[in-house]
Parts: C-alpha cells; structure tokens; sequence
C-alpha cells in the first residue's frame, strides 16, 4: 500500500506542478479507447506471452529468489508493456525514449534538487533487481535504431506517455490489464510505479527547468525570488532534504529485499534522521514516533516520502516563482500544524462515524477501519479498472479520498471566489479587498451552516483554515 | 487495523490537499477521475460542472461548492428534513443572498419530487454552477437575473426517493422504484387538493386566489401530509414566490395548470384563468429544448398519447388528471405561477446521457428564469407612503387576484395588452388604472390607496369649505 500511495502522491504532484504544458482536456470518452486497446491489443499480447515464455528459460537467475522471480516476470510484462505502448503513438515515444535516458542523466545535475540525483543513483546501484534486468535481456525488444529496449526504456515510455497525455489513467489501464491477466503481482505493479514515477519526475522536473531557464531572461522577478531561496527556504530545507533522501535510499532498497532486512535497516536510519532534520517538524516527528515502526514500516516510509515530495515541490513552486518564499515557508509550517489538526480530527471523526450510518447511501467512511495493505491493494486493483481518466489522482483508498478529493473541488472553489473579488474590487477601485471582513464572514456563515446541518464540522473546520491560511 | 499510520497518513494527505491549492494556480483542468461507478467522481468537463449523478453527499458537496466559489451572490439554506433525515437543501443565488429587496421578484425551480426522475436533479446542480461560472464571467444575461432576481434552487425535494432509485444495481431503473418518499408518499398527489375548491367557488361564487385557509389545521396538524410536503407548503408561504418549475421525468413536455379535471374524468382540457400566460411560459421553456419542441419528435413509448401535446407544451388535465399536486397548490394557495417540465423519456437515464440533457436544457432553464421580468409589477403604498401588505391587485377580465406581499411588492404576469388593473385592500379605496402590457420587461405601476378614514376626514373638510363658503356669502 505505502508504495502505490507513494507512486500515486509523486504522480499528483508532479503532474500538478507542470507550469506551461497545456494539457489536452481528457475527452468525455475514455472508455472507448480503452476498449479498442483491449481489441488490438488482444493478439499481439498473446504473441507476446508466446515469446515471453520462450525467454524466461533463458533467464539466468539472480541471487536472490524472491526477487529474481518477480524480475522474470517482470521483465515479461515490460514486454507486454512495450506491446500495449506501442499501439499508440509509436515513433512519438521512441523518439522522446532516445533523447530522454541521456538527457536525463545530463539535466540532473542542472536541477538544483539533490534529490533527483540521489534518485538516478539509487536507480542504478542500490536496485540490484533492476541491474539484473539490464543484462538479462539480450532477446529483448529493439528500437528504431536496432539498440535493445530494456526495461527502462519501457518505463521511460510509459512515463512519457503519462507526462504527455497528463493522464495517469494510462498506466492504470495498462497496470490493470496486467493484474487482470495475472500477469504481474501487485508487488510488482507496485514497483513498476514506483519506477514509472521516478522517472515521470525527472521528465517533469527537467520540462519545468527548460522552462525556468526561458523565465529566467524577461523576468527578473524569479531570479531575485531564485537568490532568496538559499537564504531562506534551502537552509532548513535541504538539512532535511539529505536526512530524507538517506531513508529514500534504504526504502528503495527494502522493495526488492525481504521484508526483515528491509526492517532492520529502516529503523537504523529513521533513527539518525529524526533527531535532526525533523526538528523543524515537530508534530511530524511526533506523528512518525507514533507509529509502530516495527508493524507499520511501510507507512512510515510513506509518510516521510510524502513529506519529502511536498517540500520538493514547495522548493519548485518557491524556485518558479509560484509562491514567494515566505509563503512558501510559511506554508511548510502551517503544514505541520495542519499535520497535527488532521491527525486529531481523523480521530474523532472516527469516533463520530457512526452517525453516517444513518444514511442508506454507501459510504467509504466505514472501510477506514478496516483497512490493511492487502484490501488496499485489492481496492485500488478495482480502481484501476474503473478509473477513466485523472488529472488529480485521489482515490487509492476509500475514506481518505472522499475528504481529499471535496478538499480540493473546496479549494478550487475558494480560488475561484478570491480571484473574482480581487478582480472586482480592482474594478471598483479598491486595493485590496477586505480579506480578515471576508475570513469573518466565511466563520460566521460555516459555523451556521453546520448548525443547520449543511454542513459537517470538519468541512466547516477546513474550510476556516483554508481562508485563515491565505 | 492500519491505526497510527494510517491516520498519519490521511492527515498528510489533507495537508498534500491543501498543497494542491497552491499548485491550483496553475492547474488547468482540476479533473478527476470517474466510471460509472457512484464512487469518486469529479470528471469535470467544464468549469466545475461534473456531469455525473450526485447522491445526497455529493449534492451538499456540489452546493457547497458553489456557495464557496460565489460566496457573495449565494446562500445555502435548508427548508426542513425528509423523512429520513436528509435536509431538504436549497441554493439562493441574488446579489443579496438572504435578503428580500422590495421589488425583487422571487424564482424558484424545484427537482427529483419524484426520486426516480433524476435528470432535473441533477440540472438543477449544473444550473447553479453554471449560474455562478457565468456570473464570474460577467455573462451579461446571467450577472442581470442576478441582481433582478432571487433564485431558489433546490435540486432535490425527495432525496430519500432518490437514494433508493439511485441504489438499485444495473444500469435500468425500474419505472416505480424510489418515486415516493420513505414513506411511500408520492409527494405529487400530496398538496391539499385546492382545485376542487376553485371549481365549487367558480360554480357558486367565493374567492379565486389563496384558497389555504387555517395552515396549522391543514398542515402542521395533518398526518397525511409527508415531511417533505409540509415543508414545502411553508416555504411557499413565507417566501413570496413569483414564478417557478417543477422538474420531473418520464416524458418530454412543459405542463401548465389546472392538472385536475373540472368533470372528474380522466383527461379534458381544464384552463385555469390564466391559461394565456402559461401557454406563453410553458412555451418559453419548451421552445428552447429542442426535442421537447420538435413537433416530429416520436412519442416517449409507442402507444402514448400526446394528442395534447402543442409545441412541446400541455393543459395538465388534457393530458391526464392530476390530484393534489405542488403545481396547481401554488397557483391557488400562493402568488406563485407554477408548471411542470417532463425532461427526459426515461426516469433515471444513464450517467453518460447528463451532458447531453445539460446542453438541450440549459438555455430553457436560463429562458424560463427570464420570464419572471413580464407583466405589471409595482408597489401598493398608503397615501404617506407607508407599504400596504396583502393588498389585493385584479385584473379586468382574470378571475384570478394576486396579492402585494410585506413591503407592499406585487407581481403580475401578464401576455401583452391592454389591462385594467386594480389595487384594493380592507379599509382602503380602490384604485384602478390602464396599462399597456408589451412582451417585456415588466411595465411598473404604482398605487397610492387612500384609506376610508381619510377620505371621510377629506369629505368633512370639504363639507366645511362649503358651508364657510356660504356663510360669508350669504353672510351667516
């Protein structure tokens, strides 16, 4: 579960942060090109299992059992992966897979992310699984140019497919065929995304720092606002930048080591980290403490990948000029009392679900209870086969969905209503509209809606804090 | 049990949340993924709008939005519970959310009476998001039924029929399943049947206009009445409505009053005394949907008969007799003029099917707004100036009255012509005068009502004028 939530997150984000890219609008009909897929893609798969199943023999096997099975197979689905991509968009996709493996490993350096590099580094040292894969497919796939599509290739193609069409969905769709044929294990779908978006976040990063550098020459405001960032964002954050990366090393590792080692090694870096780098988050820190680390390692491996992505993209956002600094600053530390303020709601609201019962309308509020990595996977298996298209991915899981995805249709409202009023008191020759008159009003009008019953406490409550926060 | 971390995790996932509002700033197309599935949805393909049934929670959500975007010209509010608890919600949109400015006439369009007809429902969120886009947007015709009009909105008056439809697996939904209330109700044969009155008072003389007399006794106190029905009887009359729509499913037309039939029988055309005016507004909707005013269209299943049917509009009763329902209570209990609009052969079409019902009925529903500014509208004032409430305002050759409402407001639709009109109220002289009614907009007419206290106080003084007059000259 940790992974796909990780996977999913960075893809949310990253494709959230695209600046310039203007998306192709997700037409209404996603089911009928998933539907001529599946017809045109029928024979070549079998093809491919053909051919497939004739190159497993040939496999050497890697030291360790676990993952060298899963890498056979693996590798097998990356064929059938090639298959699928290649119905669309052929020469589009091979042509952006050569350029993008080298330009890759040339613009890491020029993205001021540390991150990005330790990411190219863990991709090719500390994933002994993913090592193998690139000897071990002699017979493999070819491109135009006759050079051997390996496997990273065909999740280079994947994630410049995503990246172009901006539409997670199809890594869904191609991931669910996969699990519906039983292909690939969840296990393995977990790790292709996680590879798919890595990858998808180099793309975008390097997309975005094409476009800073054209920024760079008319504007001088991102210049003054890039000059600021070390003094003010960097600093702190990238103290906490490397504290997390050194875990993101050993969670990479843990997914293709067995689950004891993976232990052994995440609490003996947690353990450095948090002391440090996390000062800055206390509430985090605490909510990490809290966790089990000994039952919930995973999650906890999420939370601090989370955490990390969502301080990348405020560096980003702060880096495009976004947000200033200060917002972008101020922003990190309302996020850890937000941290806190959640944390405290998700528990009394479990305490109140029962009065959701009452209504007969089927609610997810009541699966968080249950929840465990295995129904998570299995839900979210459902999910990809359903899923039409997203360009905000939020809904892995039932009950944090629900809030997560009204959050954001809120926030979008709320942006919408403070962009008009600004304009319309532009118009009226008002500097600035009266925004603590407007924070009052909004109070005032939540707290009564919730007496009426419109709405729930906890909206009303989000809603306060999104207006208190601007 | 994921516990801690599981908890962790959704808190970190509404603070992402929030994340996503500082990246919103650049997001052009806040989608979402959907299927047809009732889970997560938000396939937003325009603006906002997402095209895809709304169950109860996502109905507040979507309403919610709208008041978040559009917090100036919106307001949610509730009219009372259903049977099972769900609030009855409404949206108000008007310049001054909440407020009633004297003058300002009120709209209503009401949904899913019925909880199997869900298009209206669901136009009716589309609508007050579209209202709300277009009105940021400066849209000319939607920023001036704004500021001239209170809009009511309420997208769903049977949301617990409508959770029992929706419930149903499959994508065909049966003809009755979710159509009355919790309680088995339907809500459209529930309103106290004020035609039978009418037609006795046409025969043998009384009143022809607020016809509910004794609401507690016929209302608060009566057990037949549903949760939903009393509800709506009081919004009715504590909101001085002018005009509104009454949204359901299963065919294709606009229906106008009466609905129930003078002779009992089961269809014969039963004009009430404004047949002109509602020929004319079940028109302005019809005409802009284009298969509801396809002459050519087929009827909805083969063997119906529509033989009543006229440019997509219908006399209720011509077409079949209808008891005790909302449409003909508002016309005799209240000032409001109400028709039916059947939008849709079937009750609960598919999802995908949404878009297409917005696009075919989104100008009707803009057009049908507009007819609230027709006619003769004013206001009924003393000789100081002061309003007078519950002044009753005739019409020459109507036999229907309509009465001023609190700041002594009226609203009189009216077709083009030429009318006589009259203002009176108890202790008060009539007045009458002419008016030239065009198309529109509203002709105003003011009435300054001497009250009989003053007129006789006027009499004695001009009494005495006289005799002074006469004194001096016959030198008294």
């Amino acid at each position: 579960m940790g992974f796909l939530w990780t996977g999913s997150w960075i893809l949310v984000l990253v494709l959230h942060s695209s600046p310039i890219q203007a998306f192709p609008k997700p037409g209404g009909s996603q089911d009928k090109p998933l539907h001529n897929r599946e017809l045109s893609a029928e024979r070549p798969l079998n093809e491919q299992i053909a051919e497939a199943e004739a190159d497993k023999i040939k496999k050497p096997y890697p030291p360790e059992n676990k993952p060298g099975e899963s890498n056979h197979s693996f590798v097998d689905n990356l064929k059938l992966l090639k298959a699928i991509t290649e119905k669309e968009k052929i020469e589009k996709e091979r042509q952006s897979i050569r350029s993008s493996p080298y330009d890759n490993k040339l613009n890491v350096e020029d993205v001021d992310s540390t991150k990005n590099r330790r990411l190219i580094d863990d991709y090719d040292s500390t994933k002994s699984g993913l090592d193998h894969k690139f000897q071990d497919d002699p017979d493999g796939l070819h491109q135009l140019d006759g050079t051997p599509l390996t496997a990273e290739d065909i999740v280079q193609k994947i994630a410049t497919r995503i990246y172009e069409e901006n539409d997670r969905g199809v890594f869904d769709k191609i991931v669910s065929k996969l699990l519906n044929l039983g292909l690939i294990t969840e296990s393995q779908a977990h790790t292709l995304e996680d590879e798919v978006a890595e990858v998808l976040q180099k793309l975008i990063s390097r997309e975005a720092n094409n476009y800073e550098e054209k920024l760079n020459n008319p504007t001088s405001r991102t210049e003054i606002q890039a000059g600021k960032i070390p003094e003010k964002v960097e600093t702190p954050m990238a103290a906490i930048q490397d504290g997390f990366t050194n875990g993101d090393n050993d969670e990479t590792v843990s997914n293709t080591l067995t689950l004891t080692n993976g232990l052994e090694r995440r609490t003996k870096t947690y353990g450095e980290d948090n002391f440090e780098e996390l000062q800055y988050f206390p509430n985090f820190y605490a909510l990490l403490k809290s966790i089990d680390s000994e039952k919930e390692a995973k999650e906890k491996e999420t939370l601090i990948t989370i955490m990390k992505t969502l301080i990348d993209f405020v560096k980003m956002m702060v880096k495009y000029g976004t947000i200033s600094p200060e917002e972008g600053v101020s922003y990190l530390e309302n996020l850890d009392e937000t941290i806190a303020l959640q944390t405290k709601n998700k528990l009394e609201k479990n305490v109140t679900d029962n009065k959701n019962k009452l209504f007969p309308a089927p609610s997810e509020k009541s699966h968080e209870e249950t929840d465990s990595t295995k129904e998570e996977a299995a839900k979210m298996e459902k999910e990809y086969g359903t899923l039409k298209d997203s360009t905000k991915d939020d809904n892995p899981i039932g009950k944090p969905d629900e809030p997560k995805g009204k959050t954001e249709a809120y926030l979008e409202a709320i942006r919408k209503n403070i962009e008009w009023l600004k304009k319309h008191n532009k118009k009226g020759n008002k500097e600035d509209y009266d925004l603590s008159k407007m924070r009052d009003f909004i109070n005032q009008q939540a707290d009564a809606y919730v007496e009426k019953g419109i709405l729930d406490k906890e909206e009303a409550d989000a809603i306060k804090r999104i207006y208190s926060s601007l | 049990m994921a516990g801690r971390g599981g908890w962790a995790l959704l808190a970190l996932c509404g603070a992402l949340a929030a994340c996503g509002w500082l990246l919103g700033a650049e997001a052009q197309d806040p989608g979402a993924s959907a299927a047809g599935m009732r889970r997560r949805r938000r396939l937003q393909q325009e603006d906002g709008i997402s095209f895809e049934y709304h169950r109860y929670p996502e109905l507040r959500e979507a309403l919610v939005s709208v008041w978040l975007q559009c917090t100036a010209i919106s307001r949610i509010y509730t009219v009372g519970r259903s049977f099972e608890g769900r609030e009855l919600l409404v949206i108000e949109l008007s310049d001054n959310p909440g407020v009633h400015e004297p003058g300002e006439p009120e709209f209503k369009y009401i949904g899913n009476m019925h909880g199997n007809e869900a298009v209206g429902r669901e136009l009716l969120i589309f609508l007050a998001q579209y209202l709300c886009n277009e009105y940021q947007k400066g849209n000319e015709t939607v920023v001036k039924l704004i500021h001239n009009t209170r809009i009511h909105i309420m997208p769903s008056l049977n949301p617990d029929g409508f959770e029992k439809a929706a419930s149903q697996p499959g994508e065909l939904k049966d003809w009755f399943v979710g159509r009355s209330n919790a309680q088995g109700i339907d809500l459209n044969r529930n309103f106290p049947d004020l035609d039978r009155i009418v037609y006795v008072n046409e025969k043998e003389g009384g009143p022809n206009n607020h016809l509910l007399k004794n609401l507690k006794k016929i209302v608060d106190q009566n057990t037949k009445l549903a949760p939903e029905t009393k509800a709506v009887i009081h919004w009715i009359m504590d909101i001085p409505f002018v005009l509104s729509a009454n949204l359901h499913g299963g065919d294709l037309v606009a229906n106008y009053p009466y609905d129930e039939t003078r002779s009992g029988s089961a269809h014969e055309y039963s004009s009430c005394p404004d047949d002109a005016i509602f020929q004319s507004l079940a028109r302005a909707y019809s005409s802009f949907n284009p298969p509801m005013a396809d002459p050519n269209r087929p009827p909805c299943r083969k063997n119906d008969d529509d033989s009543s049917f006229v440019d997509g509009t219908t006399n209720g009763a011509a077409w079949y007799s209808v008891p005790g329902g909302m449409q003909d209570f508002n016309y005799l209990s209240s000032n409001c003029f109400e028709i039916t609009v059947e939008l849709s052969c079937e009750k609960f079409p598919p999802e995908e099917t949404l878009k297409s019902y917005w696009e075919d009925n989104k100008n009707s529903l803009i057009s049908y707004l507009e007819q609230i500014h027709r006619g003769v509208k004013g206001f009924v004032r003393d000789l100081q100036g002061n309003p007078i409430a519950n002044a009753t305002i005739s019409v020459e050759g109507i036999d229907h009255d309509i009465t001023s409402a609190k700041d002594g407001d009226y609203w009189r639709l009216l077709v083009p012509g030429n009318y006589k009109l009259t203002a009176s109220a108890p202790g008060y002289l009539a007045i009458t005068k002419k008016v030239a009614v065009p198309y529109s907009p509203a002709v105003g007419v003011d009435f300054e009502l001497e009250s009989f206290s003053e007129r006789k106080e006027e009499e004695k003084e001009e009494l005495m004028e006289w005799w002074k007059m006469m004194s001096e000259t016959l030198n008294f």
